[in-house]
């Protein structure tokens, strides 16, 4: 009797022991007591295992939006920030690989393009179910159809998604994405008698989406990868307008629900339990994150302070902190430098003297020191460029391939420059006096880079170049091919980033001289390209475009890349971006180059965490 | 006194009505358009057309600003039906306190983010002008009083400093400081969320959660402003200590402490008084820089980046926003000139 009263006695003081240790890492602990054994007392000593009981806050990652998304809806975004929140929130059909950028299944499990290529099938997951947070109990619920069963994402969601982004009334800037399929453009113009019926998108059944192309297009699934594709909730959508995207109202699909949209300050999110692809729901996504707590920071110092405080788990480095960062022993364990698939690069008028001439702008291409301006100027790690599309993208070549027909060389730049002045019976003085523009938008790192480029134009070449700047979209309207010659600059700035990861979007939509803007005015018949004859290179883009064969794809594209780059040399690439990065050593994750990024795929240690930040 | 202050506010109606007819000219003749590209990249000019079409951009100007001013359905009924209002009513017109949408921030109309972001810019920039004015008014009135002193000079020199250092310098060393290398501060943001008193006031004022994130942004912008109070404050107590009235004090034989309390401090004030309004009216509607570099939701930002966006209707708003606080706050001033000042009457 004795016996039992002393072990009972034990198992308390054990659980009071364990309950004081709760939260803790898991250790023994030493009890000591005393008992009565046998009519003696005697001390006891114990070894009890305490298992520590787990996290009970939700594991949180803290990251920086860096700005108000100006939408959350997937049928309206354009920017990265809008991009990287509705890419959490709903599923494309397809994704990017977060290392590789190819394309991979992600809504759709697999799909096939019709003989020929213009008709593309894609069959999709039937166990993705639209959920909605309930502001008022803080859970996610599931959305359930009129037989009180979960309403399942389904091929007829994907259809309405399609039209609704075409449709002139949605007002979306992305809708030209999608002008690849059949009608597209002429739905969303509003051409006599097209209606959203007529648009090439079809749901076959409930799991099976058919798309009809204008023509055939080999990266068609790199598109449908793409955030105006995703489903989107027509039954919200038509109830809520406008607003539907606000916590409590919105319907999504995606692995995380939006719970709070303070705007302009925090946009939270928590992990949607009902969504498949969880490894614990029986899938293969293995992050571990339950909530994201996003913040909009715009200047990059205060978030970089707000990183050493360990407020963020990641966040950009300033171009000022980047020595400290690379010299600090912590900070530069915790830093990366990833490819960003942007290019910047100067553009020239091409029909503006002197640049009608291929001399002189082969000798303004030569002249410029890539390398330098990137370790000197830059400083971030950047690559220079030799063509348009950076590694990464479908059909781009090898960085460096034309860097032996389009070195950096004073001495033939010069040459170059003497046989154009020497036909024109031009000295260097004469040259100077038309008053060389290079225009760039006013920032101050445009600035910088402009300086220098003109001091190599200076130093290599002998030519004064003025510089001007204007505001963003003032500039934009200037540099346009329908602003007279004598108002436009000589040579431009420009960038561009990736949509998709092919070709098709850098060198086609941006150079070619029917299909792009055509700020170089290449090709032109009269001063403002209102009419233009295409050139080898904008054949070739063309070509490319419905070629079905990937190998001779590329083939074409490398030979419009050079075309355009040395036999033309219409434009400077100078170079690919990165996006210098600090992460914490408690979080694991990827870099993805394109969409949005991947935070469930992201891992935290969360003791670790705590342990730093002392919660 | 009353029918002063009426006749004033009814005066306010055709200053709005200019500015905002200004404004709407003005923001229209800057070139391009908010829709004319989605970062760098150029949109088709059919997809622009279907973006100015929902936000009524293709209608003729004139169309546009009485819409902006009386609402689509006026619009709809003088046109004769020629500009439709669309399904779901559109714009009420700034006649019924409808600013508009937001053509940057899809979905949000313009009352929504300045309901949103003004009252932070308002206890922000209260908060400021009390430091401004308690630490400006004393160290003005010490500087004055013993000029040429040691105390002076103290007084001058810190306020140099405090005129010439930027907040865009004084706010990230406050972060490094405070923050970073002590740790006794959160690096960034507003400490109070909405709902607040009256719209305006933070809920918990007397939480050390609030006050924490408050301190710095408050310091920042009001040291600046304290040091060029302080400067004003001296310069005028010195004029206003040389005048014949202070003289008839000294010579009836009243303490020097009354002289300078009841005669000359009151005085003094008036310039203090009279640069108070048009800064208040600037301080309680944002600063960008303050707002970027502490990461506060303010509306000071609004003011710059709807240019940039070319955000016709939030840029009005804003502008609006200003302007009306800017004539409220100087009929505060001219009314507290007659008590400062009994030669001044309002009748």
């Amino acid at each position: 009797m004795k016996k039992i009263a002393i072990l009972v006695s034990l198992l308390i003081v054990a659980g009071l022991l364990l309950a004081a240790c709760g939260q803790q890492a898991p250790q023994t602990v030493v009890v000591t007591q005393v008992v009565e054994k046998n009519g003696e007392q005697v001390v006891v000593t114990q070894v009890v295992e305490v298992t520590p009981t787990p996290p009970p806050e939700p594991v949180t990652l803290d990251i920086n939006w860096g700005t108000e998304p100006p939408t959350a809806d997937p049928g309206l975004a354009t920017d990265t920030t809008s991009v990287a929140v509705a890419g959490q929130m709903f599923m494309g059909l397809t994704k990017f690989n977060p290392k590789t950028g190819e394309v991979e299944p992600w809504l759709a499990t697999s799909w096939e393009a019709s003989e020929g290529g213009a008709v593309y099938t894609f069959h999709l997951r039937k166990d993705v179910p639209w959920v909605k947070y309930n502001t008022a109990t803080g859970e996610v619920e599931q959305v359930l159809d009129d037989n009180g069963n979960p309403r399942m994402v389904n091929a007829h969601d994907v259809e309405y998604a399609v039209k609704r982004t075409l449709d002139p009334a949605t007002a979306s800037d992305y809708a030209y994405v999608l002008y690849i399929i059949k009608n597209g453009q002429a739905f969303n113009t509003g051409a006599d008698g097209v209606t959203a019926d007529d648009v090439g998108v079809k749901a076959l059944d409930d799991w099976t989406v058919q798309f009809t192309l204008e023509s055939p297009a080999g990266f068609f699934p790199a598109i449908a990868g793409m955030w105006v594709v995703s489903p989107v909730p027509q039954w919200v959508i038509e109830a809520a307008g406008e607003k539907w995207t606000e916590p409590g109202t919105v319907v999504t699909n995606g692995p995380y629900v939006m719970t709070e949209w303070v705007h302009g300050s925090e946009l939270n999110m928590k992990r949607n339990p009902y969504w498949p692809l969880w490894a614990a729901n029986g899938g293969d996504i293995k992050g571990n994150i339950d909530v994201i707590h996003g913040v909009m920071i715009t200047e990059e110092s205060t978030a970089f302070a707000l990183y050493e405080n360990n407020e963020l788990d990641t966040t950009g480095v300033p171009l000022g902190e980047m020595d400290r960062v690379k010299s600090d022993p912590e900070l530069s364990k915790e830093y990366y430098n990833a490819p960003d698939l942007c290019t910047y690069y100067y553009g020239f008028v091409n029909n503006k003297p002197p640049f009608d001439d291929v001399r002189v702008r082969k000798a303004f291409a030569m002249a410029v020191d890539k390398q330098s301006l990137v370790d000197n100027v830059l400083k971030g790690g950047q690559t220079p460029a030799d063509h348009f599309a950076p590694p990464g993208i479908f059909g781009a070549p090898d960085p460096g391939a034309f860097s032996k027909e389009m070195p950096f060389d004073p001495e033939k730049a010069k040459a170059l420059l003497q046989e154009y002045l020497d036909e024109k019976g031009m000295t260097l003085d004469d040259f100077n006096a038309l008053g060389i523009t290079l225009m760039h938008n006013t920032s101050e790192s445009h600035a910088k880079i402009a300086a220098a480029i003109q001091q190599m134009w200076k130093d290599n070449l002998g030519v004064d170049v003025k510089v001007e700047n204007q505001e963003w979209k003032v500039y934009l309207d200037t540099i346009k091919k329908t602003t007279p010659l004598d108002e436009v600059p000589h040579i431009f700035r420009l960038g561009w980033c990736v949509d998709y990861p092919d070709e098709n979007n850098w060198v086609y939509e941006v150079f070619n001289n029917t299909a792009g803007a055509n700020r170089l005015r290449r090709g032109c018949v009269d001063a403002t390209c209102t009419e233009v004859k295409p050139m080898k290179f904008d054949e070739l883009t063309e070509q490319a475009k419905v070629e079905q064969d990937p190998e001779k794809r590329k083939e074409l594209y490398y030979e419009a890349e050079h075309e355009l780059a040395v036999t033309e040399a219409a434009y400077i690439p100078l170079y690919f971006y990165v996006i210098n990065t600090v992460t914490k050593p408690w979080l694991q994750r990827d870099y993805p180059p394109l969409g949005a990024p991947n935070y469930w795929d992201w891992v935290i240690d969360w003791n670790a965490k705590k342990a730093a930040t002392g919660g | 006194m009353g029918r002063y202050i009426i006749r004033r506010v009814f005066g306010f109606i055709p200053v709005l009505f200019a500015v905002a007819l200004f404004t709407f000219i003005l923001v229209r003749v800057i070139p391009g358009g908010p829709f004319d590209y989605a970062g760098e990249k150029a949109l088709p000019p059919q997809v622009v057309a279907n973006i100015e079409a929902k936000y009524h951009l293709d209608w003729p100007v004139t169309w546009q600003f009485v819409s902006y001013l009386f609402g689509d359905d006026v619009v709809e009924f003088l046109s004769a039906g020629k500009y439709q209002q669309p399904a779901d009513g559109g714009s009420k017109g700034l006649i019924r306190g409808d600013f508009g949408p937001s053509l940057r921030y899809r979905g949000q109309s313009v009352t929504d983010i300045i309901k949103g972001t003004f009252p932070i810019s308002f206890q922000l920039g209260l908060l400021a002008m009390i430091i401004g004015l308690s630490i400006g008014v004393p160290a003005g009135i010490i500087a004055a009083l013993k000029q040429n002193s040691w105390l002076d000079y103290t007084a001058t020199f810190i306020a140099v400093l405090g005129v010439s250092v930027p907040s865009m310098v004084l706010g990230p060393v406050l972060i490094w400081l405070f923050a970073v290398k002590l740790g006794w501060l959160p690096v960034a943001t507003w400490g109070a969320k909405p709902p607040f008193i009256l719209g305006l006031f933070p809920r918990d004022i007397l939480s050390w959660k609030f006050w924490s994130h408050a301190i710095m942004p408050a310091i920042a912008m009001g040291t600046g402003m304290s040091a060029s109070i302080a400067r004003l404050t001296r310069a005028s107590l010195l004029q206003v200590i040389r005048e014949d009235y202070i003289r008839t004090a000294r010579a009836k034989g009243l303490s020097e402490r009354t002289v300078i309390a009841i005669h000359a401090l009151k005085n003094s004030m008036i310039p203090v008084v009279t640069i108070m309004g048009p800064l208040f009216a600037a301080v309680v509607t944002g600063s960008l820089i303050i707002e970027q570099i502490f990461g506060i939701n303010g509306m000071g930002r609004h003011f710059v980046q709807s240019v940039g966006n070319r955000d016709y209707p939030l840029l009005m708003g804003v502008t609006l926003v200003y302007t009306f606080l800017l004539l409220i706050a100087n009929l505060m001033v001219d009314l507290t000139y007659a008590w400062l000042d009994p030669r001044i009457r309002y009748d």
